[in-house]
């Protein structure tokens, strides 16, 4: 039997759960709040902080994140709603 | 790049962020920039980076402005001080944002151009990273591909040759003769 077609979409995209966190192949200790370049793939449009289920940012990062955007966003260098 | 760290033990370095509207004055620009340097100096702070990042644009309007000026400043200060400077850069005239982070030890202490070129730089060995990983896993299939082709079909079990004549007399009466026996 050929496969439907939402199993070959299925197949297509990698599982979410399977991602690596891109701070721990770097070894970040620190995220800072003024480095636009690496904040900016991981808030969405509406300047939400994507979810780490989506990312695969680990937990420890993940926080480190939310330090930083708060801090962009007090500064006005980061939307808070769009 | 450069790194700085504590000259004594009751200093600490601190990062301070102030964001000034754009339409701002000549004068009143080095007024304030002045007031600034003055609040570190009194409390016997020494400055050891400035950065102006210039005109930026703002993700949302702050006092009326759309547009402001950041600029950074690296200090060395006695941590019982950050309270009255605190305090007093509330009351600073043409200061629409400031704030005070402690940056951490061995931390990388770069300009606003410096950490463009560096995040440039980064990302396109990110890309180059990616390019090689998806090289290799393209080479891998196709190694894999090629082993799959090349493995032999499994052997057929050998089958017995069938016996002669006189073989099988002489095999018979050995099991006949195994069965007497019994």
């Amino acid at each position: 039997m050929p496969p439907s077609y939402r199993n070959q979409k299925q197949a297509q995209r990698s599982d979410p759960r399977l991602k690596k966190c891109p701070f721990c192949f770097k070894d970040t200790a620190y995220m800072d709040y003024k480095d636009y370049g690496t904040l900016k793939p991981l808030i969405d449009y509406f300047g939400n902080i994507r979810n780490r289920y989506y990312t695969g940012v680990c937990l420890k990062h993940q926080k480190m994140l939310k330090n930083a955007v708060e801090r962009a966003r007090f500064m006005g260098m980061l939307a808070y709603r769009k | 790049m450069a790194t700085f760290s504590p000259t004594t033990e009751d200093v600490q370095i601190y990062e301070f962020c102030v964001l000034y509207p754009f339409p701002f004055g000549q004068k009143e620009e080095n007024e304030l920039l002045k007031g600034v340097e003055e609040l570190f100096a009194e409390a016997g702070g020494k400055v050891l980076m400035k950065d102006p990042w210039g005109r930026r644009g703002l993700a949302y309007k702050i006092g009326g402005f759309t547009e402001g000026n950041y600029i950074v400043y690296y200090v060395e200060l006695d941590p019982s001080k950050l309270k009255e400077i605190d305090r007093q850069m509330r009351i600073l005239k043409g200061v629409l944002r400031h704030m005070m982070v402690k940056p951490p030890k061995n931390y990388q202490y770069l300009s606003y151009a410096e950490q463009f070129i560096k995040w440039q730089e980064d990302s396109k060995k990110d890309v180059e990273r990616k390019e090689l990983e998806r090289e290799d896993k393209l080479k891998k299939q196709v190694v894999d591909k090629a082993k799959r082709v090349k493995t032999p079909a499994p052997k057929e079990p050998e089958v017995a040759k069938p016996m002669s004549g006189e073989a099988i007399t002489k095999e018979l009466e050995k099991i006949i003769s195994d069965d007497l026996n019994i």
